[in-house]
């Protein structure tokens, strides 16, 4: 497997909720590329569409009420959103796999551990006979850093530790070796020494299979760890993606620059505030048609504080000036200004 | 976990002690008795037997003091309440339920003969109740919001609405006595000593629709419900989407991973209808004049048959406390996050 071509390709995705009060467009013309043994990073804040996105990959949004608008999903030559359910089954787990955020709960708790990793192996490797799936599912455990795997495979899973039970998501993910991971926020719902112990299993195994990997995490300290592209949503859309070094030198985005600025770093002044984004969120169902840009060069929403707010009045709606000209960095490298769908803040004033 | 259970066993000892006091003070201590309806019965006769002038024996007491005396001694009224208890125990440990106050009959034996109809009524409704209400659970939380499950409600929100008994009569003025398609009640037909085992077969099924109907109509709701609900949480879980992004079929999803999370509640509830499957419902069984140990237990108790109602009491609750342990066995068969120590 080469690096470089985009394995997995999004593109104008809309996924929308039916909710009492309406749809709602939880991801909202999302684009963006995954490049084959990469790691992509998709940062945002909670509710603003990460995991709808995630979900939305596998084709696992909440049915009835959750939905795919319009937009394609590529994997490969194919593309997911077109997939009839049943071909739709042999991609998950096989060419996706995914790892969820809450170990305690993603895993069934009545089924032995062996049990729910076996079952990996019987849905896309057929051919192997049953003793040794058990061999592989043992040799999988202790590859994930599992001790005592064989000692394992016949407990439950409220038995062994938060850690231990991501551990043994990630084996469950990886045991149809699948060409992209799907990581929706692993390592958020675990203490510090273990989320970095978890993240070094994922970068191992990443760089071993060669797969492709688009982690999804509110932590811009991760993203720094271990992507190689990284993508910022808010609200549903995608403000920002460029590479992660680039991103962390030069953010372009006032929601971007604002989340850069709210990270307390080790130079900062001891016991001073911590600048933050101000304001929340607003409610996906009250979000105005088209572009965000208005909302944060009028302040209505997140203003960054600090250095940021004079920022800001520089970057007033109208009078762009030039940070700000195309700050929404085209997912599309090469594709230039127009790749963005004509939707970036440059042209929030005439929109 | 063997010993834990070891020790429930052990505990029923004392709790079950405890039931037969209050068995047993109650009904000593309630006003009303064999004595009571004796006299009743006495006066009565009076009544019937003197005509028009025997106001006077009839506000009389009909009886002197020493019939009265006797009967007591007789009931076993004259000796101290703490003596005759353990007198009662006693014998209840033997086996000994007494006699009837009414009929002169064994306790032990009434009960025997009516454990046969009221154990073939508890299992059929026992298998029906978990036969139909998992399955129309499942479907209705897989189809949640469809017509089906909208419709579905509404039967079974009627069905919890209408008591049994009610049901029960209900159905009897339409099938029976209407349509005449179902017997007006009772266990088997007049003739059905002369039957081959076919037509007994078949003449006992057709006797048993309609109360086994009503049965049902009270315990249908509760399940189904109850199966529908948790298995919706646990089609909402994220193991469940774990599954599925394992590349399973909705279907095996279901099945296989969210089905037995889904059973643990019911599997608590298992227990008590065990000991439902005794005592059935005496008002469904005197609707349809079934003599079954529900309609033993409501007469004696209307007769102030005390010797059956104790009798009657004794063993139910004693079925109601190895329920209460077989409901526990089930959970933890079923959840193995369950630990009894």
């Amino acid at each position: 497997m080469t690096d470089g071509y985009p394995i997995l390709a999004v593109n104008h995705l809309v996924a929308a909720f039916d909710t009492e009060a309406g749809r709602v467009r939880a991801v909202n013309d999302v684009s963006f590329s995954l490049e084959a043994g990469t790691i992509l990073g998709l940062v945002g804040e909670s509710g603003c569409g990460k995991s709808v996105t995630a979900l939305s990959i596998m084709r696992l949004l909440p049915r009835p009420t959750g939905i795919i608008e319009s937009g394609s999903i590529r994997l490969n030559d194919t593309d997911l959103v077109k997939l009839a359910p049943d071909q739709m089954q042999r991609i998950r787990g096989r060419r996706i796999g995914m790892i969820f955020q809450e170990p305690m709960t993603a895993l069934n708790p009545v089924h032995r551990i062996g049990r729910q990793l076996v079952e990996v192996f019987a849905l896309h490797r057929p051919d192997v006979d049953a003793g040794q799936r058990v061999q592989e599912a043992v040799a999988l455990l202790s590859h994930v850093g599992i001790p005592e795997a064989r000692a394992r495979m016949d407990e439950y899973p409220h038995q062994i530790s938060g850690g231990m039970r991501q551990r043994v998501m990630i084996a469950m993910a990886l045991a149809g070796k699948p060409d992209v991971l799907i990581a929706d926020e692993p390592t958020t719902a675990l203490d510090v020494t273990i989320q970095a112990q978890i993240l070094e299993l994922i970068l191992d195994l990443q760089k071993e299979t060669g797969m492709a990997v688009l982690f999804i995490t509110h932590a811009l300290g991760v993203i720094a760890q271990i992507c190689q592209d990284v993508a910022v949503m808010y609200a549903g859309q995608i403000v920002e993606s460029a590479p992660v070094t680039a991103l962390f030198k030069d953010p372009r985005h006032p929601y971007t620059q604002g989340l850069l600025t709210s990270m307390p770093r080790l130079s900062s002044e001891n016991k001073s505030t911590l600048p933050i984004i101000q304001g929340t969120v607003p409610s996906l169902s009250q979000l105005p048609p088209g572009c965000l840009g208005p909302l944060f060069f009028t302040g209505t929403l997140g203003v960054p504080i600090g250095d940021g707010s004079e920022k800001r009045k520089a970057a007033s709606c109208g009078k762009p000036k030039d940070g700000f000209s195309h700050p929404r960095r085209c997912a599309a490298k090469k594709g230039g200004a127009g790749a963005c769908g004509g939707r970036c803040f440059a042209n929030c004033g005439t929109r | 976990m063997t010993a834990y259970f070891i020790r429930r066993f052990l505990l029923i000892v004392p709790t079950f002690l405890g039931i037969t006091i209050l068995i047993f003070v109650i009904t000593r201590f309630v006003p009303g008795g064999p004595i009571e309806r004796i006299i009743a019965q006495a006066q009565q006769q009076a009544l019937e037997g003197g005509g028009t002038a025997v106001s006077e024996t009839v506000q009389r007491q009909p009886l002197s003091d020493d019939q009265i005396d006797l009967l007591k001694k007789y009931y076993g009224f004259d000796k101290p309440v703490l003596v005759s208890y353990v007198t009662w125990l006693g014998k209840l440990v033997r086996g000994d339920l007494g006699i009837s106050t009414r009929y002169y009959d064994p306790v032990w034996e009434m009960i025997r003969e009516r454990i046969p109809i009221s154990l073939y009524f508890g299992l059929l409704t026992l298998i029906a109740t978990y036969g139909v209400c998992i399955p129309l659970g499942i479907a209705k939380a897989i189809r949640h919001k469809s017509a089906f499950d909208d419709a579905s409600s509404v039967l079974v929100f009627v069905g919890y609405a209408i008591p049994g008994w009610v049901a029960g009569i209900l159905m009897i003025l339409v099938f029976s006595s209407h349509w005449e398609l179902f017997p007006l009640g009772e266990l088997v037909g007049e003739n059905f000593e002369t039957m081959s085992l076919w037509e007994k077969a078949l003449d006992l099924a057709w006797h048993s629709m309609l109360p086994l109907m009503a049965y049902l109509i009270g315990a249908f709701s509760f399940m189904t419900f109850l199966m529908k609900n948790t298995l919706m949480d646990n089609l909402a879980a994220d193991y469940v989407r774990t599954a599925m992004a394992k590349g399973l079929t909705f279907r095996r999803a279901v099945f296989g991973h969210a089905l037995r999370n889904s059973l643990i509640p019911i599997a608590t509830t298992f227990g008590n209808n065990i000991s439902v499957i005794l005592s059935g419902s005496f008002l469904v069984e005197k609707v349809f004049n079934i003599d079954g140990m529900g309609l033993l237990g409501y007469e004696s108790v209307v007769e102030r048959d005390y010797p059956v109602v104790m009798g009657v009491l004794a063993i139910s609750s004693m079925l109601f406390l190895v329920g209460n342990i077989l409901s526990d066995m089930c959970v933890a068969a079923v959840d193995p996050r369950v630990k009894f120590e």
